[in-house]
């Protein structure tokens, strides 16, 4: 994807991502410490289990002298250490993949609270896939890496010391040797991790590449066909699907070449070094039997968990790359405004106040220039204006979507800054231009998360808005499910019940996003009829397209670059005579088409 | 095992290397036995005092060359039998993909582009698996297995190998029962992480709603819910996950012990010796891995079958509208003629779309169909484009029937810019050209320009190299609609539908197209369905359609004289379009 990181690097950025991510399991101390033991102790019986047989072989087989009490004792001994061993196992690797996912659900509701702090500048910049993406799958990857990379590397590395210990044991001399492997195998540990990271990286990239075609084809499906651009897409689609062909044999040729097969020769190379140093040491001392026997087996158990973390190299690396993914959202400094003193003002009766407000996104081009005006309670003040005049803007800055950069905004005499959140969106109704409607039922989606809102209000809500009798035609009428975005009902539809939405929380402030989208007429009568009802008795500024409000407005603002370039009431327009009032008079004339 | 039938068209095709991978892991199988072989007889001397110098170094040379040899075989087997499957997932998307721009779109209605995309990868990968690691574990254990316990019966001891597998087939039941809940349990974990991954879509998509509803709080616990059942469903997978190695390791320490014990009875009695024991606990070691093998075969083919099956379903859905064998494969010109009698949806049975639609375009005209949501415009634009076949009636291009001509003739002569256009993550200029990928930079501009979103394109900092679509910038309603125009223009087709395209266009923009299109497409057709009757106001012919059915029909003017539907529209948008321009007016 063009959007992720595509540079493949190791070293100290690698290692400070690693670091950080170890410090998650620092709350977990206690249980990451009983893991550890745990592992310790089922090593431990399972190094010893090759020693036990050893026993048997050198002081028992070889000399043909067998005890019986001994041998029962011995062999009780052997098979106890093999179920405590597996017993051990299991607690110990059950333990440390519920604590990898404990971790993970820490780090997954971290990255969720930072998300919800973040300003909304963020949310536009960001497409919404990658988000989602950033909080699931980055963070599987993490989980992966904790529950299969790191319990299997300690558990890896862990039996590795042991069985080095107990070849201590049995032939310091041989056991020295033996530390040739460690270099031996981390060099071919480090080499694999150079050739195939890279590779591996190609290799997932073309996937998604592979995935983002194939998902961008069948959304457009419509217009590749009707423009007869079939073959080409074909053709584009074979030539992705062959290069991540090629990716995925290099890959393939990379562990045939690095993995299991080259692990073989180095057991076999060692295997032969052993058997050399003991028919050696044969024609010029006596040879223990069981001792070789014990080395053989030693050898043949140490190679599993080098293959084992082998294989597992490239989920550390994935995970890697993803962790930084999701610190890099972790570390965003732009975070949304927030109440700011401890005066904690009320929202009492409605006076919106903006005083001399200039607003720029980015610092450079103000889209909001000197604006100042004044909403008495109960007003309504329409904003009119083209597109990019900075109608938005005066909305986002109302609901503190972002921060006021210059000038201030007053609600009831306070600064908009030092209101609370939750004072704010309670008392403040904000109805978007798009209306957004979330998967669950009629009922869901006009109450929210609000449990305080009863049925009969949630009813009264939609009968006030006029949506009541639609919603009852519905199958299931209140409790009528509702798709992705609402996409079984129609514009006008998702319109009122977000207009119910928010005459259920009944706020003292109304904002007005009004769509331009055009409904069709008895759809467009509903809304302006419900939109009339909701206004009455509260302070609204809306962005206005319906004639209806913007006639009934106690001011109208005409915005022009983000500059008020016009702006009086419906009376003192018309008394201009100029645009409105031509207007009115064509509305006398036509009648009825305008109530 | 069917899977296997099912796909032998591809091992046949791929016959050479499949053969050679076989024949290689059968000849590995056969090497590993010697280094066994090799520190049994080594061990042996030792104890006898048998053993000379030159024994010892050919033991250890035969090891060696054990080594390099297993060593390239395993490569060469890996890069065919991998290689094969790897061939195999390409091949099915291929042909998947190739199957996808079959479909028309009422296969498009009924499938979820998520449903699409799981068969073109999880399914595809789950049949490559299939032809790769199902193939090796079943072609490996058997080979290993049977030339590992032939050695083991022949060159040692058949008593002691019963003995010793008879905890083996315990593992190779758990292995396969283990899988097998394991499977079910990290099904269930998908679905909860694919519900977790749905939610914060909606979250995120929704993020002002939350916000502005200070809803907040209640996203977190919804979020914290969920993000829990996640845990809990990769607990319960754990909890199996945990029991896999160690349990197999009981049963192994089993074997050994058996093996041990009963060994020694053995050397005892003389009915074998020490390097003999060692030998075979060697080889008991190696027969681990065909025994997990063959637990895992039977996942594989499980998995794979029943992805097999679901690509297999897939590929045979036939298109649902098809040439006639004799169709006719020149580009059809001329008046467009509608004589519908009655069309209805295929799943829906309670009432027409469209009814009694006459009516006759000339060429060079412009049609404009005006109607609420549901009225059937984009119904009437569907059939024009063969999107679903008329029941009774008929639509004739130049006299000659859309059913008579092929497909491929038949799109060559529209243009086609619906209201809410996909773009595809790639530049502007690329989106434009897309009809035409040879297009060159003049005739991109040109059509821009054409469809007044030029100035717009030229504003972003890499004018018409910005990438748009889901992995680019994010584009206003009505710049998506003017780059989908000026795409539908550079098609240069004799028939130019726009459904709905202006709707996000403001009142001047629109009307600037409106004035472009009529100077450029002089002597070509343009139908424009729409619901802001400003953009049909110079149409040459316009048609209010209700319920299916048209209810006025004429000119603009023919329109307003009749004081109905179309007059109501209008006086009301004139006013509401005059709001909009007081705000650039004055």
């Amino acid at each position: 994807m063009s959007m992720e990181t595509l540079d493949y690097r190791e070293g100290p950025r690698t290692r400070g991502v690693f670091l950080r991510l170890l410090r998650y399991m620092l709350p977990h101390r206690a249980k990451v410490v009983l893991s550890i033991a745990i592992l310790l102790a089922a090593t431990a019986t399972d190094v010893f289990q090759p020693i036990l047989i050893k026993i048997f072989i050198d002081r028992y087989l070889v000399p043909k002298h067998f005890p019986s009490g001994v041998l029962i004792e011995l062999a009780a001994a052997y098979l106890g250490l093999v179920v405590a061993t597996s017993v051990l196992n299991i607690f110990q690797l059950l333990l440390f993949q519920i604590l990898a996912l404990d971790i993970i659900q820490r780090l997954r509701v971290e990255l969720f609270d930072k998300i919800q702090e973040l300003a909304l500048a963020f949310f536009d910049r960001t497409p919404v896939g990658v988000l989602v993406s950033r909080i699931t799958n980055d963070t599987q990857a993490i989980l992966d890496m904790f529950m299969t990379v790191l319990s299997s590397f300690v558990q890896n590395i862990t039996v590795l010391v042991g069985i080095l210990i107990a070849m201590f044991a049995l032939d310091a001399t041989l056991a020295a040797y033996f530390l040739i492997l460690i270099p031996v195998v981390g060099g071919v540990m480090f080499l694999y991790g150079r050739v195939s990271g890279p590779i591996f990286h190609i290799t997932r990239q073309r996937l998604s590449i592979l995935n983002a075609k194939l998902n961008e084809s069948l959304q457009g499906m419509p217009v590749i066909q009707s423009m007869r651009q079939e073959p080409r897409l074909r053709r584009e689609f074979g030539e992705i699907n062959e290069a991540y062909r090629r990716a995925r044999f290099r890959n393939t040729q990379i562990n045939g070449l690095l993995l299991r097969p080259l692990m073989d020769v180095v057991y076999l190379s060692v295997l032969m070094l052993v058997l050399w140093y003991f028919g050696m040491r044969s024609f010029s001392q006596v040879v223990n039997i069981g001792v070789l026997y014990a080395f053989v087996t030693y050898l043949s158990r140490f190679f599993e968990p080098v293959n084992g973390m082998l294989q597992r190299m490239n989920f550390f690396q994935q995970a890697m790359v993803s962790a930084e993914r999701v610190f890099q959202i972790l570390d965003n400094p732009g975070l949304g405004p927030r109440q700011e003193g401890d005066q904690d003002p009320r929202v009492t009766v409605g006076r919106i106040t903006f005083e001399d407000v200039s607003f720029s996104y980015d610092g450079k081009t103000d889209v909001l220039k000197h604006v100042s005006f004044t909403a008495e309670p109960g007003q309504t003040v329409a904003i009119v204006g083209h597109t990019g005049s900075g109608k938005s803007s005066v909305v986002n800055l109302l609901m503190r979507f972002y921060p006021v950069d210059r000038g201030r905004i007053l609600i009831d005499g306070s600064d908009l800054r030092t209101f609370d959140n939750m004072e704010l969106r309670r008392k403040m109704g904000l109805v978007l231009q798009d209306p957004f409607l979330f998967v669950g039922d009629i009922t869901s989606n006009i109450r929210l998360g609000e449990d305080g809102i009863s049925l009969d209000q949630v009813v009264s809500a939609a009968q006030f808005v006029q949506a009541d009798s639609f919603i009852r035609q519905l199958p299931g009428a209140y409790q009528a499910p509702i798709g992705e975005r609402g996409a079984t009902l129609s514009t006008g539809q998702r319109q009122l019940i977000s207009f119910a939405r928010t005459m259920a929380m009944d706020p003292k402030i109304l904002v007005l996003d009004e769509a331009t989208a055009s409904v069709d007429t008895e759809t467009e009568e509903a809304i302006q009829a419900a939109l009339a009802k909701m206004r009455h008795g509260r302070t609204t500024i809306a962005i206005a397209h319906r004639l209806s409000t913007i006639q009934d407005a106690d001011l109208i603002l005409v915005l022009n670059h983000g500059e008020i370039v016009e702006r009086g009431n419906h009376q003192e327009l018309l008394a201009r005579e100029g645009l409105y009032h031509k207007m009115y008079l064509l509305q006398q004339g036509s009648g009825r088409a305008v109530g | 095992m069917r899977v296997f039938r099912d796909l032998m068209w591809f091992f046949r095709a791929h016959r050479n290397r499949y053969l050679g991978g076989i024949v290689l892991l059968i000849i590995v199988a056969l090497l590993s036995l010697i280094p066994p072989q090799i520190v049994g007889m080594i061990i042996n001397q030792i104890q006898s005092k048998t053993l000379t110098k030159t024994h010892l170094t050919e033991g250890v040379l035969a090891i060696l060359f054990t080594a390099l040899a297993t060593y390239g075989l395993r490569y060469w087997w890996r890069v065919l039998l991998y290689g094969g499957s790897i061939q195999l997932g390409t091949e099915l998307r291929t042909r998947l993909y190739h199957h996808f721009t079959l479909m028309s779109p009422q296969f498009y209605h009924q499938q979820r582009i998520g449903d699409l995309m799981a068969h073109a990868t999880n399914d595809v990968s789950a049949i490559q698996e299939t032809a790769g690691d199902g193939v090796l574990t079943l072609v490996d254990s058997i080979t290993t297995g049977v030339v590992v316990i032939g050695t083991m019966v022949i060159t040692i001891s058949w008593k002691l190998t019963i003995v010793s597998l008879l905890p083996l087939p315990l593992m190779a039941y758990a292995v396969s029962r283990f899988g097998k809940a394991l499977h079910k349990r990290f099904t269930l974990a998908q679905a909860a992480f694919s519900d977790i991954n749905d939610r914060v879509q909606e979250y995120i998509s929704g993020i002002r709603v939350v916000r502005s509803f200070g809803q907040e709080a209640w996203e977190r616990k919804n979020f914290v819910a969920l993000s829990q059942d996640v845990v809990a469903k990769n607990v319960a997978v754990a909890r199996i996950d945990s029991l896999f190695d160690p349990t197999i390791s009981v049963i192994i320490g089993l074997s050994y012990f058996l093996s041990i014990a009963v060994g020694a009875v053995f050397v005892v009695h003389h009915a074998m010796n020490l390097g003999q024991l060692t030998t075979f606990t060697l080889y008991l070691g190696q027969l681990i891995w065909p025994m997990l093998a063959f637990g895992f075969f039977f996942n594989i083919v499980e998995r794979g079958s029943a992805s097999y099956d679901r690509v297999s379903n897939l590929l045979s859905i036939a298109p649902a509208v098809e040439d006639r064998p004799d169709a006719l494969h020149s580009v059809p010109s001329g008046d467009l003629v509608y004589r519908v009698r009655e069309f209805r949806y295929p799943d829906a049975t309670d009432r027409a779309a469209l009814q009694d639609v006459n009516l006759t375009v000339h060429r060079g005209q412009t049609l404009g169909i005006v109607g609420r949501t549901g009225a059937g415009k984009t119904t009437l634009l569907r059939l024009l484009f063969r999107e679903f076949d008329i029941q009774q009636g008929d639509i004739t291009i130049g006299g000659i029937s859309i059913y008579a001509v092929a497909l491929k003739s038949l799109r060559a002569a529209l243009a086609y810019a619906p209201q809410d256009d996909f773009l595809f993550s790639a530049s502007i200029a690329q989106n434009i050209a897309f009809a035409r990928h040879d297009a060159s930079d003049e005739e991109i501009v040109a059509v821009a320009r054409l469809a007044q979103v030029d100035q717009d394109i030229k504003d972003f900092a890499d004018g018409y190299g910005t990438i748009v679509g889901e992995r680019g910038i994010t584009l206003s309603g009505g710049q998506k609609q003017r780059i989908s125009i000026a795409r539908a223009l550079l098609q240069d087709a004799e028939i130019l539908v726009l459904d709905d395209t202006l709707s996000a266009v403001d009142a001047r923009t629109e009307a600037a197209i409106l004035t472009a299109l009529k100077r450029n497409r002089q002597g070509r057709t343009t139908l424009i369905a729409t619901h802001r009757l400003s953009a049909v106001e110079h149409a040459d012919q316009i048609i209010v359609l209700e319920d299916g059915k048209i209810v006025e029909q004429g000119t603009h003017g023919e329109l307003l004289a009749q004081e109905g539907r179309y007059r109501d529209m209008y006086q009301r948008q004139q006013l509401e379009s005059l709001v909009e321009a007081g705000g650039i007016g004055s």
